[in-house]
């Protein structure tokens, strides 16, 4: 089964004018969106999709505070789709809808889509940097940052889920799907890949009592860690609430900086994560501070040392 | 310890209306004054879900939910009862806000006293 990642996360809000206002903000571009939701896609066309909680077309929520509809999830062709409704299908209902894309549960009762992939592959630089010993990415003449650099998102990283039973969440992805586990928080959980994708994760499970189920976050890759904080500090300026971050995981390597939302989790931006291949053998360590970053900060106000020289007049 | 620290005119929340303050010296976090069936109450902007309280609003001064009904956290969504900051559902289910006590001039400003919220760690 050649899962490749989220392509949609779809979900039912209270507020559809906050959630578009947040969503363009964030850096994400409205696609056929009116004062009902719609599409808002990164640069590589993943994205997130907004309708009012009440929009009868939604899949049925949690009966909890959690605002995720459904994760759409992309493979790379119609036989995988033919792989996941024969495998899925033995134990559970799953609908073929006309345009060949299969929905279905999970074993926790999160709702379920997985459809050929709408990505558009990438053809972009990542960030440049320049280092002695090393050849030069940046040719000479070629500045690092300006004013109005871009940083917008370019393609959907993953999804933290909070669910009651690890054994059963995990059991169900890599038992039914194929996904692999990467590394393990300790009293949290593991860390998810599915076969398609080499990224660290594009899934992670944290252990919570059941009235809590729902969307920890979700994340969207920048071009690099210049890309995430340029793009988080412009967010903060326009009033958004930085929640954690900027800073850098252990776990993945991704630099972070999460977000509050409108939409029940947060947004992080993520950059520069590890690649893995089926040759890794995961890793464990207790969740914890020291655990899940190698470096954090907190943003301040700009501030430079300067200023007149002591004593002179004004 | 320290005097009483003036937020704003009770007049410049209205009904329905939520506005975050500060920090101000003695709270570790914003104090959230709104307006509830013409009552100001104050909530130290500290979510209770995570241990040390986190900040709740999505934008400068949201901190409601979409119709209005409670206080949110714009975390994992939390919702919360105007008046007791109770957690009525969500992740912190039972848990409580902080309230933090104001006291107002015969002119209608509202202040609260600094270091009050240290007495409760
Ligand atoms: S931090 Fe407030 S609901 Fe989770
Ligand atoms: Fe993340």
């Amino acid at each position: 089964m050649n899962i490749i990642g989220p392509d949609y996360l779809v979900f039912g809000v209270d507020d559809v004018a906050a959630s578009i206002e947040y969503l363009t903000a964030f850096g994400l571009k409205p696609v056929d969106v009116t004062d009902k939701g719609g599409l808002f896609e990164a640069l590589d066309g993943t994205g997130i999709i907004i309708r009012h909680k009440s929009d009868p077309t939604l899949p049925p929520p949690l009966p909890t505070s959690n605002m995720l509809r459904q994760q759409v999830y992309g493979v790379r062709a119609n036989e995988d789709l033919d792989a996941i409704e024969a495998e899925l299908s033995k134990d559970r209902r799953v609908t073929r809808l006309a345009d060949g894309s299969v929905e279905t549960k999970d074993d926790h009762g999160f709702e379920l889509k997985f459809q050929v992939s709408k990505r558009r592959e990438l053809n972009m630089p990542a960030e440049k940097i320049n280092a002695p010993g090393a050849p030069a990415q940046r040719k000479p003449n070629e500045i690092g940052v300006w004013e109005e650099m871009p940083a917008a998102p370019r393609s959907l990283s993953h999804v933290v889920l909070f669910v009651p039973d690890i054994e059963i969440a995990t059991n169900f992805y890599c038992g039914r799907l194929g996904f692999v586990i990467t590394d393990v928080l300790k009293g949290a959980g593991p860390f998810l890949r599915p076969k398609a994708n080499d990224d660290h994760h594009t899934l992670f499970f944290i252990r919570t009592p059941e009235y809590m189920k729902g969307c920890e976050h979700l994340a969207f890759h920048m071009g690099g860690p210049t890309e995430l904080m340029v793009a988080g500090t412009r967010f903060v300026k326009k009033g958004y609430q930085s929640f954690w971050g900027p800073g850098r995981h252990k776990f993945g390597s991704n630099w972070f900086w999460y977000f509050n939302s409108p939409l029940g989790c947060h947004f992080e931006y993520d950059a520069d994560m590890d690649k893995h291949d089926d040759e890794w053998i995961a890793r464990e360590a207790p969740m914890g501070a020291e655990a899940s970053q190698i470096v954090l900060f907190e943003m301040r106000e700009k501030w430079a040392p300067g200023g007149p020289p002591p004593g002179a007049k004004p | 310890m320290t005097s009483a620290q003036p937020l704003c005119h009770a007049d410049e929340i209205a009904e329905g209306e939520a506005r975050g303050f500060g920090p101000l010296e003695g709270y570790r976090r914003k104090i959230v004054v709104l307006r509830h069936n013409g009552t100001l109450h104050a909530w130290l902007d500290a979510c209770p879900h995570y241990p040390g309280g986190t900040p709740m609003a999505w934008k400068t001064d949201a901190y409601l939910n979409g119709e209005k009904t409670h206080i949110a956290c714009h975390s994992h969504g939390a919702l919360f009862d105007m008046e007791t900051g109770e957690c009525v559902l969500g992740p912190c289910l039972g848990q409580q806000l902080t309230r933090i006590a104001l006291t107002m001039s015969d002119e209608g400003e509202i202040f609260v006293t600094a270091a009050q919220e240290e007495k409760r760690a």
